[in-house]
């Protein structure tokens, strides 16, 4: 059990961090109390994890074969990146952070899945242009029929509020499908757990991070994004959720800011606006970059450590 | 079964169109005062119809406060809770000036010149059709139909023509014999009654803004 401390505090920290994404710009608005969204985050990503968190976790445990101690090291190695980056500030991608981990181990064992790393790889460039390209889309066809339907201010108020329970609460659940893995994936691969195991511990471990230490982060993430109207923001949600549900599908666990920043950038196509500054898009450029080779870092100078032996005179 | 969960939300909206109503009646009690109040500056009805209208402007007050209360209470979301917010402020601004307008009248005992009457008449009239399409222009908002900029355009004329109507008749007040006092009198009575069209006119150019944003 004291072994999966360290996947427990990556999902812990992934809650903490992750359920802004899906929630924050409701409750940044105000339009939904911090408490029904972090209950509501915290059930749909445990429910994603174990319905859908299957495929994710065979896709990371596939990347390598680990031993228990290595699969401690994978993931002391990517928390310690995730904090690192967000003590810099920057973005914080937790796939990314575990990929990297995943890598550094694997050349010290020399044992490592380069297909199945070149599918992970692609899918962190496709994750932003596949959100920015469903929210382009999902805003243009809403956007016709929104503008066309005759709505009181009222109804339309209301499927607005519905809509960021239903989509928020989608969101969640393809949140804990998508990234569950990289909580307990490396475990899995250890043989330390079952992929049911790993799901159910894992995506308890989000939601404990969604419900005990969300509230700042989602609020900040929130504030920020109310720029946005509330159609936009809606349409925002929503890619959101299919963009990671896509990617669970495919079996490829991807970054939800990433995916929310690829939202934004669609909406900002369509309107014009500086949604994102391009001193945010340099950071994300430069993190999407420096987060999986800091875990990796960190995982082989761990491994190299933690196999050091003493050689007497 | 969503009704259930909107019901502060449907009390919004009765409080919109109960203010509304309070709005419409507050203009006809100000025009029936002031036109008592062209035919006889010291009659029994002026009175009655000057706490009419105070009477509807308090009770504007006391529907603007409930409605207040209820958005604080974090009804709507946002955006719309301030546009509706801003928009009543707007408004509420109108039988304010309309019961100005009547305390001028009685506490500084005006005489209203006899040369000058037919344009006051003119004047009020216009300003009183102005607030008149008001109402309408806010259903539309609240009920997304068509129509918000023909409105719009509506009160920009009858603005317009108010406009015209004040300097004229400023001018024809500096024109004439009469007391300077009652000059400056009647020239802040003039500014003051056509403070109403313009305040008609920002409200409705304001509801063609919210309109617009509304549609994404």
């Amino acid at each position: 059990m004291v072994s999966l401390l360290g996947g427990i505090f990556m999902g812990w920290a992934l809650g903490a961090n992750d359920a802004s994404n899906v929630f924050g710009t409701a409750v940044g608005a105000r339009m939904m109390k911090f408490w029904t969204a972090a209950i509501l985050a915290a059930f749909f990503v445990l429910l994603g994890s174990v319905i859908s968190g299957q495929a994710g976790i065979e896709t990371l445990q596939g990347l390598t074969t680990f031993e228990l101690s290595q699969a401690v090291i994978a993931s002391v190695a990517a928390a310690l990146a995730v904090s690192i980056m967000t003590l810099a500030g920057w973005p914080v991608s937790t796939s990314q952070a575990v990929v990297g981990a995943i890598i550094g181990v694997g050349i010290m064992n020399h044992q490592l899945n380069i297909s199945g790393l070149g599918k992970v790889a692609a899918c962190w460039f496709t994750t932003p242009i596949g959100g920015a390209l469903i929210a382009f889309a999902l805003y243009k066809v809403c956007a016709f029929f929104y503008n066309r339907v005759k709505m009181s201010l009222f109804t339309s108020d209301r499927l607005m509020k519905i809509g960021f329970v239903i989509f928020g609460s989608y969101g969640a659940y393809a949140l804990g499908a998508n990234n569950v893995a990289n909580v307990t994936a490396v475990f899995v691969g250890a043989g330390k757990l079952t992929v049911f195991q790993a799901a159910l511990i894992g995506g308890a471990s989000i939601a404990l991070g969604i419900l005990t230490f969300s509230r700042h982060v989602m609020e900040t993430v929130g504030n920020k994004l109310v720029k946005l109207d509330p159609f936009s923001a809606l349409m925002v949600s929503i890619s959101l959720g299919l963009t990671i549900h896509i990617y669970t599908l495919i079996g490829v666990p991807v970054s939800s800011s990433q995916a929310i920043i690829g939202g934004l950038l669609g909406i900002g196509i369509i309107k014009g606006t500086n949604t994102v500054s391009r001193a945010t898009l340099r950071g994300i450029f430069l993190a999407w970059f420096l987060t999986p080779v800091i875990a990796c870092a960190l995982a082989l100078t761990l491994f190299f450590i933690t196999h050091l032996e003493y050689v007497g005179p | 079964m969503f009704k259930l969960f909107f019901q502060k939300e449907k009390k919004v909206e009765k409080l919109i169109y109960a203010y509304l109503e309070n709005f419409n009646l507050s203009c006809e009690a100000f025009q029936k005062a002031i036109f008592s109040c062209i035919n006889d500056p010291y009659c029994e009805e002026f009175n009655f119809l000057k706490n009419q209208t105070h009477k509807y402007e308090s009770k504007a007050d006391d529907i603007k406060n409930e409605l207040n209360n209820l958005m604080y209470g974090k009804i709507l979301i946002p955006d719309s809770r301030e546009d509706i917010m801003r928009l009543i402020l707007a408004l509420d601004k109108i039988p304010g000036i309309m019961e100005t307008v009547l305390s001028m009248i009685k506490y500084q005992h005006l005489l209203l010149p006899n040369h000058m009457i037919p344009d006051l008449r003119d004047l009020i009239d216009a300003s009183m059709k102005a607030c008149r399409i008001i109402p309408l222009q806010v259903n539309c908002l609240v009920k997304k139909e068509k129509g918000i900029r023909e409105f719009m355009k509506q009160v920009d004329q009858k603005e317009s023509y108010c406009d015209h109507i004040e300097k004229k008749l400023i001018k024809s007040v500096f024109n004439s014999d009469m007391d300077p006092f009652l000059k400056l009198q009647l020239r802040d009575l003039i500014l003051k009654l056509g403070d109403i069209s313009d305040q008609a006119d920002r409200v409705s150019k304001r509801m063609n803004i919210l309109a617009l944003k509304r549609q994404v």
